[in-house]
């Protein structure tokens, strides 16, 4: 089959949509497909600019290239899903949050004013129109697919992705805790510091991101950040870390704990974390808690021997996840 | 974004001050709302848009109708016949000529001479003996920026009357369910009707298919609850049946609980919704309704329909019997009913459609044209001025003009 996968791109940022994206591309190519990457660069702000530049997509002609038909499109995460073609099938990462839950909070966009209150409805309105005459819509996690049902009415079927191809191993269940993801305040880094600084327990933090110099001064020079590693660098790390934490605010997916669980080790999370409970249950592959400091230092206080036992139960878990099944679904009917 | 509201609200008794109030809390939390008051219209509230509950009392919303000749918006649309309230509005207050006026917009010539026959009392009043076919809605959609509608029966009728602006479909809130003790009231199995009982309810029709009911099942009873058109009240009423006049909110919810069956009839429609048939949903009560408008939209797994022709006493007799009868079906409907309060009626979920529809009101236009003075710009600076292709595919995911 000829498949174009969509995904919108927000330059020189490189997180765990296009890492998922490039995998697809590779898997399918690696089954005899004719996969292509098709991205559109997407700036969200300001005002309007969400919408004209989602609009970008509704104007591509995706139904064949160099006269040859495409056979499948397979978009992601918004606005990609606006593309219009005959056989649309979105594995959805996630709407623009923006419009949705992250509404009226910290990390919202949209104002009280007349025209934001409105935008925010006409970005509600595309998402109806545009995943509405896909195909067939998958999601990454049960909360990307509950968020999905209750603002749109649409129907999704849970259908997670395999992380990231890395040499995942378990070397030892070291003396430090190891949080891995994109350094802005939703990944809730700040409070993994506070609690594990205040327990004494060495952390290592992987990631760059824009809350960076505050987590840092933060840190006070107590908590290792090493900023973008290598996958071997990652893989390394994995194997040898305790646990690792991953606490974001309502995750869409995460792909976090199946690394973790690959290389045998627990995940620390919270009860707010959305996707990643999904996969992370209390005391059976890690700790669930409440998102506040004294709880998640208590959390990180894992054993040895807890440790490994929730990390192989996790392990199990994550072993169930693969691209064959993953393609299957996706390009069936 | 603020929101004018104009609705009548209680210590008013109407269905659709019970309505309001209901509605108020949630939306409030949505949105910034500002309730006009009915003898402050030079004092206006300062809003984004305005919201006005339109339907068919006179006394309730002649002020409001008032209020949008002023400042146009978005209207709810309770009943699409408005002959009764244009009728109060113009004749009942001296003025015939507004009232001849509003039946020739609507019927042309013929309308203004029915009109003046009424008034000369040589044919019935219209909005006594066919108001359905005399609407006199023109007015309103007039004065209506977009109109918020219960039912695809009043949305139709809305589009084939010509209104071109946006409609938004947005069901009845259903009530919490109260918590509250059935009443004690005597029969197997109990049947209800609840609501000002006048003449388009089907009142002796119901009678009658009770009354051959007892004669298979004598303890079966009726409770017919709320006040009475004076025509009605005078009615014979056959064994088994038990009349309340009007009665408290609280009694109205306990007498409902007792009941194992509600009947909610009406012929003709004026469009409108029944708060009382939504309250029977809350309380988990299989329906029994006629086949019209908004009522013939429930779903047949939560309500008996019956159509309002010759055969309707035979069909009521029967929907009767079958509930009677069966308590599996009653139940299966009963859970039907609940799930759909709990579902596409949850006051929350109307109140954020209602939000919704407001927030598309008061800012759409200004969005669209900014992503239109975009688009045109980005495509002008390449020298394409004709955009017809651009404004189709924006069209298609609902941010054209």
């Amino acid at each position: 089959m000829r498949i174009a996968v969509c995904r919108p791109q927000v330059p020189f940022a490189r997180g765990g949509a296009e890492i998922f994206t490039d995998d697809l591309v590779a898997e399918l190519r690696e089954r005899g497909h004719e996969a292509d990457l098709v991205t559109v660069p997407f700036k969200w702000y300001p005002g309007e600019r969400v919408l004209t530049q989602a609009f970008l997509w509704r104007l591509l002609d995706l139904e064949e290239a160099e006269g040859r038909r495409i056979d499948v499109v397979v978009a992601t995460k918004f606005p990609s899903y606006c593309i219009r073609h005959p056989r649309k099938v979105v594995w959805l990462l996630h709407q623009f949050r923006q419009a949705y839950e992250l509404d009226r909070t910290a990390l919202g966009q949209f104002g009280e004013s007349a025209q934001d209150r409105a935008l925010r409805r006409a970005v509600q309105r595309l998402d109806g129109v545009a995943l509405g005459e896909a195909r067939k819509v998958f999601a990454t996690s049960a909360n990307v697919a509950e968020r999905l049902e209750r603002s749109t009415g649409i129907a999704a079927e849970v259908m997670p992705h395999p992380p990231q191809e890395l040499a995942y191993r378990c070397e030892e269940y070291g003396d430090f805790v190891l949080s891995v993801g994109r350094l802005d305040r939703a990944k809730r880094i700040d409070l993994f510091i506070q609690a594990a600084v205040g327990r004494q327990l060495e952390a290592v933090i992987v990631g760059e991101g824009p809350d960076r110099e505050r987590l840092e001064s933060l840190a006070n020079g107590r908590v290792r950040f090493v900023g973008r590693v290598s996958g071997s660098e990652l893989a390394d790390l994995y194997a040898r870390c305790r646990a690792v934490y991953y606490a974001p605010v309502d995750e869409d997916f995460g792909m976090v704990p199946f690394e973790a669980f690959l290389a045998e080790k627990p995940v620390v999370t919270t009860t707010d974390a959305g996707g990643p409970l999904d996969v992370v249950r209390d005391r059976e592959t890690g700790r669930v808690v409440e998102p506040t400091v004294e709880a998640i230092s208590a959390a990180l206080a894992i054993g040895e021997d807890e440790a490994r036992t929730w990390g192989r139960a996790g392990k199990a878990i994550a072993e169930r996840v693969t691209w064959d099944r993953a393609i299957d679904r996706l390009l069936a009917g | 974004m603020k929101v004018a509201y104009y609705s009548p609200l209680p210590p008013s008794t109407s269905g659709i001050a019970d309505y309001s109030a209901l509605l108020l809390p949630a939306l409030s939390r949505r949105v910034e709302v500002e309730t006009a008051r009915r003898r402050r219209l030079r004092r206006a509230p300062q809003a984004d848009v305005a919201l006005y509950h339109v339907g068919n009392d006179p006394e309730e919303h002649g002020w409001i109708v008032a209020a949008a000749r002023r400042r146009p918006g978005i209207v709810v649309l309770h009943d699409f016949v408005l002959h009764h309230l244009v009728a109060g509005l113009t004749l009942a207050r001296g003025d015939a000529g507004a009232y001849l006026d509003a039946l020739e917009r609507e019927q042309g010539l013929a309308g203004r001479l029915l009109g003046y026959a009424v008034i000369d009392n040589r044919i019935p009043p219209l909005w006594e003996t066919r108001p359905e076919a005399f609407p006199l809605v023109g007015e309103v959609l007039r004065l209506a920026t977009g109109l918020i509608v219960h039912s695809h029966y009043v949305e139709d009728r809305a589009r084939a009357a010509g209104f071109e602006g946006a409609i938004w479909r947005i069901p009845h809130p259903a009530w919490p369910t109260p918590e509250v003790e059935p009443g004690a009231v005597e029969g197997t199995p109990v049947f209800g009707c609840f609501g000002h009982l006048n003449e388009s309810k089907r009142i002796p029709q119901l009678l009658t298919a009770f009354s051959r009911l007892r004669r298979t099942r004598p303890e079966a009873s009726l409770l017919l609850v709320g006040r009475a058109s004076r025509r009605l009240d005078n009615l014979e009423l056959p064994e088994g049946v038990t009349r309340e006049h009007h009665v408290s909110e609280e009694r109205l919810w306990s007498l409902m609980a007792a009941c194992d069956a509600c009947i909610s009839l009406r012929e003709p429609t004026m469009g409108e919704t029944s708060g009382s048939a939504i309250r029977a949903l809350t309380l988990g009560k299989p329906l029994v309704v006629s086949d019209v408008g908004w009522f013939a939209e429930l779903p047949q797994e939560a309500a008996l329909k019956v159509a309002p022709d010759e055969r309707e006493v035979d069909a009521l007799h029967a929907a009767l019997e079958l509930l009677a009868g069966n308590d599996g079906l009653r139940q299966a409907m009963g859970k039907a009913a609940r799930g759909l309060a709990r579902g596409e009626h949850a006051l929350e979920q109307v109140a954020e459609r209602y939000a919704a529809a407001l927030e598309e009101a008061a800012g759409g236009s200004a969005v669209q044209a900014a992503v239109l003075r975009d688009v045109a710009e980005a495509a002008a600076d390449v020298g394409l001025n004709k955009t017809g292709d651009l404004a189709r595919r924006l069209d298609e995911v609902g941010i054209g003009g």
